[in-house]
């Protein structure tokens, strides 16, 4: 939900209280000022009579007053309120009465005086206008207002949100815009900093792989070079000879780990973000055609039903999923097995035949998990990271005891 | 018969001329060796201004460059060698294996990229294929105990005979020729033709295939067999 509809959803909630205890409020204001204009009418007019009784010695007259009862004596005047027949609208009335009495010729008489006062329901009415008219005019000018100052208080927020999103890793910290509103600023000096330490971080961390990248890399060539210079003054010596191999192999075995590594690391920080539309049709053709003689040499069949799918992520990626899911197919397949790629439009399906996987299937895709025939390696870890970044689900199934099928979906919203 | 493989070198009078920019010394001195084991002459160089030097008073065939050199990029060595000297063959090492790295230093006009750490039969491979692409080794054709290979047809006769190898089979052999007297490891082979995929499992089941193959292929074409094993190690070629 957005920020100013939330607003306007929270000040229309609390307006409903106001509406109704503003009601209550008016409809007893009214009703008093009412009671009170006519309680005031009838004591100017009792004070009238009775001044006049006292000019006059007369009773007023019959039809100036509600009513005159003699013999009954009342020690104040009594105001009333009293429900009389309109004959005119045949319905019962509100009237307020006032009763007092005067003695003439020494004998009490009581002149009761009455006026019509407002009905009760009439006044709600009016109140429940008066009051929507007012709300109506409250929410109106509360949407303006709203409207106004969210946009411009809220702008720099705004602009803070658009220049965050924008932002990628690497990139240059952005330009939060300056603002007056201290909440703001604070949050940007934050924001800045907080980018600033990330963006620290990250070309740290990609100095120190690239760093030691170079360092291992440099040393491991020496460490090849020379043991390659002995293996070959060395050829008549069976048993340094096989010690050799074994520095050699390990040195070989150093090296494939150490690009692996640092694949590994580059994709996680996102070193490779150039995507673009990529047909994975193509590129499984073609790798499939790198993998063609080991795949005759060990007479493994191939049966595969593609279709075509694009895909918008890193060439440079993609290639890498496609050469480590096929490589891993192929590398622990058997003699005479089969390799069965199935690729629609959603979801890539690469199955083959293979000796039993023993591990746990969720270790499969960590670094170095263990099967029986030794190392797994990190091929699969690599492919798992590279599902991460571009959010495919990847899934590991055993069909059948001796075989595997590793099962990507892609997820073609995602851009 | 004989080393009759150093035709290349022979037919021609002038030995090819090799600059070496490496930083770090013990593998400059490896790669010397290597290179000069082929009769090549090479110098060398240890960082920028050195080897910027040299490019301006001397032509080199070929310049092998580290991209990262103390003072300096060997990316910039590439821009100064291409306007110094046009013909002059590149290849690059470089311990950062990025793609970008070798776009740029590929775009610059170097004619080959390697990631280091990389075998030294590989780095005397990919020289002479160099030399062979500019022609500087004149014939195409090397010939070896009665094999001859030639590189632009990428046909292996034996005598008059024609020895029909697969692509991998043609790669191992052209690896040897180019290495006559060197041990090649398994994995330095499996590296040859594979690449970064040489971890494939088995991948020495295939290697011991292919040279299986070729075997046969030839002795069945009347030459001898031109490989011999190094026990537990790798295959070399055979020189009697």
């Amino acid at each position: 939900m957005k920020l100013i509809k939330r607003t306007y959803f929270l000040t229309a909630l609390w307006l409903l209280p106001v509406m109704i205890i503003g009601s209550i409020f008016c409809f007893e204001i009214i009703e008093y000022i009412a009671y009170e204009e006519t309680d005031e009418f009838l004591t100017y007019e009792m004070d009238r009579l009775i001044n006049y009784h006292q000019e006059n010695k007369a009773l007023p007259e019959f039809h100036k007053v509600a009513d005159i009862l003699p013999g009954v004596a009342y020690d104040a005047p009594l105001f009333r309120d009293t429900m009389l027949l309109e004959p005119g609208d045949n319905e019962m009335v509100p009237n307020r009465e006032l009763r007092f009495t005067i003695i003439h010729n020494e004998e009490p008489f009581t002149i009761v005086l009455r006026h019509l006062l407002l009905g009760r329901d009439d006044v709600m009415e009016g109140t429940f206008l008066i009051i929507l008219g007012l709300m109506l005019l409250v929410a109106l000018f509360v949407v303006l207002i709203l409207n106004q100052v969210t946009t411009k208080i809220w702008q720099p927020f705004y602009q803070t949100l658009g220049s965050l999103k924008a932002f990628k890793i690497g990139s240059d910290i952005p330009q939060f815009p300056s603002t007056e509103i201290d909440e703001f600023k604070t949050l940007n000096t934050t924001l800045e900093q907080l980018l600033k330490k990330m963006t620290d971080d990250f070309h740290h961390n990609k100095e120190f792989n690239e760093n030691a990248s170079h360092e291992l890399q440099t040393h491991l060539a020496i460490i090849r070079a020379n043991t390659e210079k002995l293996l070959n003054k060395a050829s008549d010596e069976e048993t340094s000879m096989i010690e050799l191999q074994k520095i050699y192999t390990a040195s070989n075995r150093l090296t494939q780990v150490q690009k692996s590594l640092l694949l590994l690391s580059k994709i996680n920080n996102e070193e490779y973000s150039n995507p673009t539309d990529v047909d994975l049709e193509k590129l499984l053709d073609h790798y499939l055609g790198f993998y063609e003689e080991a795949l005759q040499l060990r007479g493994i069949t191939v049966k595969k039903n593609l279709q075509r799918c694009v895909v918008h992520m890193d060439q440079g990626l993609a290639e890498i999923l496609i050469n480590n899911l096929l490589k891993n197919a192929v590398k622990h397949n058997v003699q005479d097995g089969y390799l069965s790629i199935q690729l629609s439009t959603h979801a890539l399906e690469i199955e083959n035949s293979g000796l039993p996987f023993t591990g746990k299937t969720n270790k499969l895709f960590e670094r170095f998990s263990k099967g029986e025939n030794g190392n797994i390696g990190i091929g699969l870890a690599i492919v798992k990271q590279i599902c991460e970044l571009y959010q495919y689900a990847i899934r590991y199934e055993l069909p059948q005891a001796n075989s595997h099928k590793i099962i990507l979906q892609f997820n073609p919203k995602r851009k | 018969m004989g080393l009759s493989i150093a035709v290349n070198l022979s037919k021609h009078q002038r030995k090819m001329k090799i600059l070496i920019v490496e930083d770090n010394l013990k593998l400059l001195e490896a790669i010397t060796e290597a290179l000069e084991g082929e009769s090549f002459v090479c110098e060398t160089s240890k960082d920028f201004t050195t080897a910027d030097e040299k490019v301006y008073l001397y032509k080199y065939d070929i310049l092998i460059v580290d991209i990262n050199l103390p003072d300096g990029t060997g990316l910039d060595l590439i821009k100064e060698v291409k306007k110094q000297h046009q013909d002059t063959g590149i290849i690059v090492i470089s311990a950062r294996n990025s793609l970008t790295n070798k776009l740029e230093g590929l775009e610059l006009g170097a004619d080959d990229y390697m990631t280091k750490p990389f075998d030294m039969a590989e780095l005397v491979a990919r020289v002479k294929a160099l030399l062979r692409r500019r022609n500087y080794a004149g014939s195409n054709t090397l010939s070896f105990g009665g094999i001859s290979l030639n590189t632009d047809t990428r046909e292996v006769t034996v005598g008059r005979e024609k020895v029909d190898l697969t692509k991998s089979e043609y790669a191992i052999l052209l690896f040897f020729f180019s290495n006559p007297k060197r041990v090649l490891t398994r994995e330095s082979i499996a590296e040859h033709i594979w690449g970064d995929n040489m971890d494939l499992a088995d991948s020495f089941d295939f290697i011991y295939s292919h040279i299986k193959n070729i075997r046969k292929k030839i002795t069945a074409a009347g030459a001898q067999d031109p490989l011999k094993v190094v026990y537990g190690v790798g295959y070399k070629l055979n020189i009697r």
